[in-house]
This record gives structure tokens, C-alpha cells and sequence, in this order.
């Protein structure tokens, strides 16, 4: 008996006996899906369904309420399968598995269909079509999941380790975290010392704390438990595996100090704490590279903290009587309006710190140096963290002067003969007056641009959103998780955010990897190749179609009976072999060829025209 | 629906890790295409065997879009073999008289929402053009290709021993 058979023996209750007896629930999303889709309708007629027992339409199944009407109807109505029409199966097909478990109904004989997604939003100006289409879906769903198998997971032993890419404040802290939790952790960075971008010297808003401490602090941290193995010019060279079971090549060291060389390691999880790229202005874009006195943020912040104290702010040996700032530089991009970057791609998004970072940085120079003159020219003004409207009010109280462009009608920046930059543009806090000013220094505040993440995005398929950053599986649900399972988000990887943010981003997802590694086991779907033996008569057309080494084998059960054989720890569920099989003997648990067959009958008798 | 009245119903095959995401990426950005157009979801299509197809046609769907992950297929060498899997059904619905029209592989990735969204079109359009498929054709080309399936791979087995697999 191979494996996959004897987790069947094991399975929570016995293959449902009889007629199937399937619920159907519908949600309507609060109005996503119902907005389009007509829900009661469907529920009706879903009724005649063969083997459907019970209809429902909630207004969002996902709720508490929702699960707990699918658990009262599993005992009450003895329903043994389950189908929930509602959104992509990548948000709450879990979460339905588990009210199936919660209903002691085993978790496979679940099926999810995507009335959302794939029906109602894509389907919007025509409700009957979209209608019928989720009836029809439904239909497939109950035919296939009237051909469920209770499956049960595959059990692997747990790699109870776990690894954080980029030693930057939220690595640092997401490494600190789960090594205080007992675990060891390994602290892998590209450059030679840790603290990303913290280690240029700068005063940090909302504290006023200088990044210097807060680095000493989050070091001391990462070392007191002995626990963090910290690897400098580092990077990851290869990375393969699932959730419990990664195996990752660590090439180093980058810089110039001996041979590369590459080490191998075993980890459960993997913390992306990569950072990110502030964004560069174009050669020229505000006469940024063509004049002196044109610089961003990120370089004001280092002049500022070497700058000599006196009545003047001086910068690379200029005096600095008039100082400007502009706002939203590399971010809320405009099509049109804007130049795409090298990729291709316009920054659309708000990166939420700059503005903070420009009143932060024109205070100190109004407080530090009470002759140099400070103009703020701004699209918009979003200081939205806590305590961050403070250094709003303070700026106008120390004398900033602030002035309004608007995002279409970029100010003009032009070299002015002594030296100086010339900005021009229209002030809409003067409703719509041409300003022209001429100063010594213009900073551009740029916003945050993806970071580099190395191979380990394209090796593991880790998702982008449409601004470039790593995506979250759920903005609020499932914030620091990404869909591939066992892989963590931590800091601005994911997006832009301010120290704060980074820092409870890493904190939550050190606690995520610790819940992921403190199992012994890690479980697996079970989506792995079955030979059924009552069909397999040892053709041995699927032996040569599988790539994987151990995972299917012929052996000879008893003199002259030869039969394929899967071993589940190995197989990864591709199906190549099914196809070939002339007896039909072999499948895909849950992906079983007939259960598609079964999908294709219940979708055309549900696709009847009206 | 037609003027004629024929509104095709296209099956699209989706791989869970590239194409289903890219579907899903076109309802995030409320982008629409017909309603007759299903989407199922699917490891990956290299495990149909040919006559399953031939038996969907036969259940009156008209066209079928495999929307694999191509180059990004998770699985080794899956989408090589799906490739010559399908060149051999093709053949075969062109040597049985069925349009070969009717099915359609391509890759499509997770934010592949504008190539997803013009190979649903070009398939509904085509289909428009040949009509309904012809159920009975495709029926009786199911069961020869799993007789030719069953037969090929008897002689396999029962060559004599040495003889290649």
C-alpha cells in the first residue's frame, strides 16, 4: 500500500455513502457579486441541480455567519458536499475548507467557484448573461465535486529555520523577532554591513530619534540571542521548494574580500525584507544632473546631517540663501504627463513618505539656519501618520513658505545666470498665479521605487502588483503574506511605507514565519498522482512521461503483475502521466480527468438558453 | 448573442499558477469580455488526454483556449509535452473533419490581463465565423482516438523484450 492509500484509510469519516447530498451557497459580496449577478435567481434554479439538497444566498459567506450556515446545514441537512460561489478561490477557498473541517466534512469534498473575478466584475452590462454563467458554473462545480474524493494532506517533516533576505531595518527586525522566539534564523545581506538605509545619519520623524540609535538598538537586538547567523555580501543564487521544505543556495561574499563561493542551506520560511529603491529622477528631469544645485531628499538628508552649524545652510561649499523643495517627484505619475522610467512603467502610486520627509527636513533647516529661506512647492500635502500633522503646523510656524502646483502643470526648472535655479509654475494658493522663483538650491522629493529582489522573485513566481512592489494576498486580511506559501513579506518590499509601518510589517511577519515553523510537520495538498489498481494493467506509458525522479515507478506486485506505483513525497502533481495512461488508471487527486469530464456535463446542462 | 443566433460557448483551461491569476487580474480591473466565455481551473493541461477534449466538443462546447504558463511553467517540461500533445490532436481533428479552429493554446501570465482578454476575443470571433461545432463529428473522432490510444500503446507492451518502450 502506497502512501496516499493508507492517508485514505486514515480519512476523517468514511466516502460519504449513497447519493451525494450537496449545499450550494451564494454570496453576494455586499453587492460585488448581486450588483450583477441576480443571487436569488440563481439559488432557485440551482435547486434543480441533480444531487443539490440545499441553496443558499448570504450576503458574505466569508463572514462568521455565513461559515457557521454551511457547519449548520452539514449536520442539519447531512449535506457531505459543499459549493460556495463567491470570489477567486485564491481568497477564501481556505476559508471555506475550514468551515468543512470545522463541520467534520473532510476539507476535499469542498468545491470554490468564482462568480466574482471571473463573472460578476468582468460581466457588468450584462446581468442576465452573467447570471446564467454562474449558474452554469455552478452546475460544473456540482458535478465535479459529486466525484470528490475525501483526500487527506501529505505530512513532510518541518525545516525549522528560517531565512531573512536584505538586512535593512524590517530584516533586522523580522530576524531579531523570530530569533527571540527560540528559532534560528539566518540574516542574509548584499552589502557589508546591516541597517540598509538607515545608515546614512538622518533625524527620523515622528520622534525626532536619530537613525544612529535606533540601528544601534535594532543590532544589539539581532545579536543578544546568538541565534541570527549573519551573512554580509551575500545574495541568494538559487532558491526551490514549498512551505517547510526550501532549498536555497547563498552565494558570497559580493565585494572584493576573497572567492565566490556557494553554501547551501535548508529553511521552512522565507522573510523578504528587500527594500527599496528610491526612485532617481531622469538625467535632466528638473535639471537634476545638469546643475549643482538641484538634488534629492535622500542626498539633502546626508548635506544636512555634515552640514556646519551658522547663519547659513551651506551645501558642496555654496552658500544656500533660498532653498525650494518640490514635492511628488517619481510619484503620482501621470500618463501623459510624465515620462515612463527604463521598464516602461509610470509610478502611480503616492509614496506616503515624502511629504513628511520635506517637512522634517525644511524644519531642521529653518531651525538650524535662520537666514536661508524655505519654500515648499507642493501638489498635495499628505501628512497622514500619527503626529506627522504636527511637523505640518511646525513648518508654517517656522516660517516655511508653502506654495500649490498642480500635478499637471509641472513647475519649470531652468539654470539662471548666477547660478542659481529659476522655478516657474502657477500657485493655486494664490488661484492660479505665476510664481517665479529664483533659488540656490532646489530639492527634489523623490518618492520609493520597487527594489531589486533578486532572483528569488522569478525563481519562486513571487507576484508584482501593477506599481512593481511584491503583492500581499489580501491588503487587509492577509497583509504580510504572499500567495506563495512559507514566503513572508516584511518593510517596503511590499510597498511604500515610513520606518513605523516597516517596522510592524517585519514584527507581524516574524510571527507568521514563527506560527509556520512551530509544527513539526508541514502539510501539503494532497494534488499528487493516484494509480487506481483495479484499472492499471502496467502498459507503462506513464513512466515515460514523468520528469520527476522516484515519483513513479513500475514494480512487480507478484510474478507477472506489474503495476505503476507514485511515491507522493515526490510526485508534484503535474498530470503528465494521466494523459498517457490507456486504461484511464492513473489521475490527479482533486484534479481527477473525470471529475472534468463531470464539469463539462454539469456546465452544458446548466448553459440551456432560457 | 448573434443576430443568427449562435452565441459560442468557449471553455478556457487555466493554469493555476500563470493564467487563472491572469483571469482573475482582469475582473480586478473590471474589464469585460462575453459571458459565454468559462473558465476552469487546472494544474496544467498536459494532463488531458487527447480524446478529453474530443468529448467536450462532443457536450456542445465550441471552442476551447488553453491558457497555460508557457515558459513559466512550474512543472518540468509539462508545457512541451502539452504543446506536442495538442499538435497531435489537431492533426487528428483535421484528418477527422473538425475545425481546428476550435482550439487555441497560449500562454498567459498573472497580469497578462490585455493578451487574455484579445485571445478570448479572436477565439469568440472565429468561432462566430464557423459556427456551432458539429457534435456528432467530434463524438465518433473521441472514441477512434482512444481505440488508436489503447491499440499503439498494446503494441508497446506486447513487443517483443529488448524492443525500445
Amino acid at each position: 500500500m502506497d502512501a496516499t492509500d493508507q492517508s485514505y484509510a486514515e480519512n476523517r469519516g468514511a466516502e460519504p455513502a449513497g447519493q451525494p447530498r450537496v449545499g450550494v451557497y451564494i454570496c453576494r459580496c455586499g453587492g460585488n457579486i448581486s450588483d450583477v449577478v441576480d443571487a436569488e435567481h440563481a439559488a432557485e434554479i440551482c435547486w434543480h441541480i441533480p444531487g443539490v439538497v440545499v441553496s443558499k444566498v448570504h450576503t458574505f459567506m466569508c463572514s462568521d455567519p455565513g461559515q457557521q450556515s454551511i457547519i449548520d446545514d452539514i449536520h442539519g441537512e447531512k449535506l457531505d458536499r459543499i459549493v460556495v460561489a463567491s470570489c477567486s478561490p485564491f481568497l477564501h477557498e481556505l476559508t471555506f475548507r475550514g468551515a468543512a473541517i470545522r463541520g467534520n466534512l473532510n476539507p476535499y469534498l469542498y468545491e470554490h467557484v468564482n462568480i466574482r473575478e471571473q463573472c460578476s466584475w468582468v460581466h457588468k452590462h450584462d446581468p442576465q448573461g452573467a447570471t446564467a454563467k454562474a449558474i452554469a458554473l455552478i452546475g460544473a462545480a456540482v458535478g465535479k465535486v459529486r466525484q470528490s474524493r475525501p483526500l487527506e494532506k501529505i505530512r513532510l517533516n518541518n525545516r525549522r529555520r528560517a531565512l531573512v533576505v536584505g538586512g535593512g531595518p524590517a530584516g533586522m527586525k523580522a530576524a531579531a523577532d523570530l530569533a527571540g522566539t527560540g528559532l534560528p534564523v539566518l540574516l542574509v545581506e548584499r552589502t557589508g554591513r546591516l541597517g540598509g538605509k538607515l545608515v546614512s545619519p538622518q533625524s527620523l520623524f515622528p520622534t525626532g530619534i536619530g537613525s544612529t540609535q535606533i540601528l544601534e538598538k535594532l543590532e544589539s537586538d539581532v545579536r543578544s540571542t546568538g541565534r541570527v547567523e549573519v551573512l554580509l555580501e551575500s545574495e541568494i543564487s538559487r532558491v526551490k521548494g514549498f512551505i517547510g521544505n526550501f532549498d536555497v543556495t547563498i552565494r558570497g561574499p559580493l565585494g572584493p574580500s576573497g572567492a565566490l563561493t556557494d553554501v547551501d542551506v535548508s529553511v521552512g520560511v522565507i522573510v523578504m525584507a528587500t527594500g527599496f529603491q528610491p526612485y532617481v529622477p531622469h538625467d535632466g528631469e528638473f535639471l537634476f544632473n545638469r546643475h549643482p544645485g538641484v538634488i534629492t531628499t535622500v542626498d539633502f538628508q546626508e548635506a544636512l546631517a555634515c552640514a556646519p552649524e551658522g547663519k547659513r545652510l551651506v551645501v558642496n561649499g555654496r552658500e544656500i540663501r533660498r532653498a525650494a523643495f518640490i514635492h511628488c517627484v517619481g510619484s503620482r505619475q501621470i500618463e501623459g504627463v510624465h515620462e515612463p522610467g527604463p521598464d516602461g512603467r509610470l509610478n502611480k502610486h503616492c509614496s506616503r513618505v515624502c511629504c513628511t520627509t520635506v517637512l522634517n527636513q525644511a524644519i531642521q533647516v529653518r531651525r538650524r539656519f535662520a537666514d536661508t529661506r524655505v519654500y515648499d512647492i507642493y501638489q498635495d500635502i499628505r501628512a497622514y501618520g500619527r503626529g506627522h500633522e504636527r511637523y505640518y503646523s511646525e513648518a508654517s510656524r517656522a516660517g516655511v513658505i508653502f506654495l500649490r502646483y498642480h500635478g499637471d502643470e509641472r513647475p519649470l526648472v531652468s539654470a539662471a545666470e548666477d547660478q542659481s535655479v529659476h522655478v516657474s509654475f502657477k500657485d493655486y494658493l494664490s488661484w492660479g498665479e505665476t510664481i517665479d522663483l529664483d533659488v540656490d538650491l532646489l530639492v527634489l522629493a523623490v518618492g520609493m521605487t520597487p527594489g531589486p529582489c533578486g532572483r528569488i522573485v522569478d525563481q519562486l513566481k513571487l507576484p508584482r502588483g501593477e506599481d512593481g512592489f511584491l503583492q500581499e494576498i489580501h491588503p487587509k486580511l492577509r497583509p504580510v503574506e504572499i500567495s506563495v506559501n512559507g514566503v513572508l513579506l516584511a518593510g517596503t518590499a511590499q510597498a511604500p511605507m515610513n520606518l513605523q509601518e516597516s517596522l510592524a510589517a517585519a514584527g507581524a511577519a516574524a510571527v507568521k514565519a514563527r506560527a509556520m515553523l512551530v509544527k513539526e510537520q508541514v502539510e501539503l495538498n494532497p494534488y499528487v498522482a493516484r494509480v487506481n489498481t483495479q484499472r492499471c494493467e502496467g502498459s507503462g506509458e506513464c513512466i515515460g512521461q514523468c520528469e520527476y525522479d522516484g515519483a513513479l515507478t513500475m514494480v512487480e506486485e507478484s510474478p507477472g503483475v506489474r503495476r505503476a506505483r507514485v511515491n507522493p513525497g515526490l510526485c508534484i502533481g503535474c498530470g503528465a502521466c494521466v494523459a498517457v495512461c490507456p486504461n484511464s488508471a492513473i489521475d490527479i487527486n482533486g484534479w481527477r480527468v473525470e471529475q472534468y469530464d463531470a464539469m463539462v456535463d454539469g456546465l452544458v446542462l446548466q448553459n440551456q438558453p432560457a | 448573442m448573434d443576430p443568427n443566433g449562435f452565441n459560442p460557448t468557449i471553455l478556457v483551461l487555466a493554469t493555476e499558477a500563470c493564467a487563472y491569476p491572469g483571469a482573475d487580474a482582469a475582473g480586478k480591473a473590471h474589464l469585460e469580455y462575453g459571458a459565454n466565455v468559462y473558465v476552469f481551473r487546472v494544474p496544467s493541461p498536459v494532463l488531458f488526454p487527447e480524446d478529453f477534449y474530443l468529448r467536450t466538443y462532443a457536450r456542445g462546447i465550441d471552442g476551447i483556449l488553453l491558457a497555460a504558463c508557457g515558459s513559466d511553467c512550474p512543472y518540468r517540461g509539462a508545457y512541451d509535452r502539452l504543446a506536442a500533445r495538442i499538435d497531435r490532436l489537431t492533426g487528428r481533428m483535421k484528418a477527422g473533419g473538425l475545425e481546428i479552429a476550435r482550439i487555441r493554446l497560449t500562454a498567459i501570465c498573472t497580469v497578462c490581463i490585455a493578451a487574455f482578454l484579445k485571445e478570448v476575443r479572436q477565439l469568440d470571433e472565429k468561432l462566430r465565423g464557423i459556427g456551432p461545432v458539429n457534435r456528432q463529428i467530434a463524438s465518433a473522432l473521441q472514441i477512434a482516438v482512444r481505440r488508436e490510444m489503447q491499440e499503439a500503446a498494446a503494441a508497446r507492451h506486447n513487443a517483443p523484450a529488448g524492443a525500445s518502450v
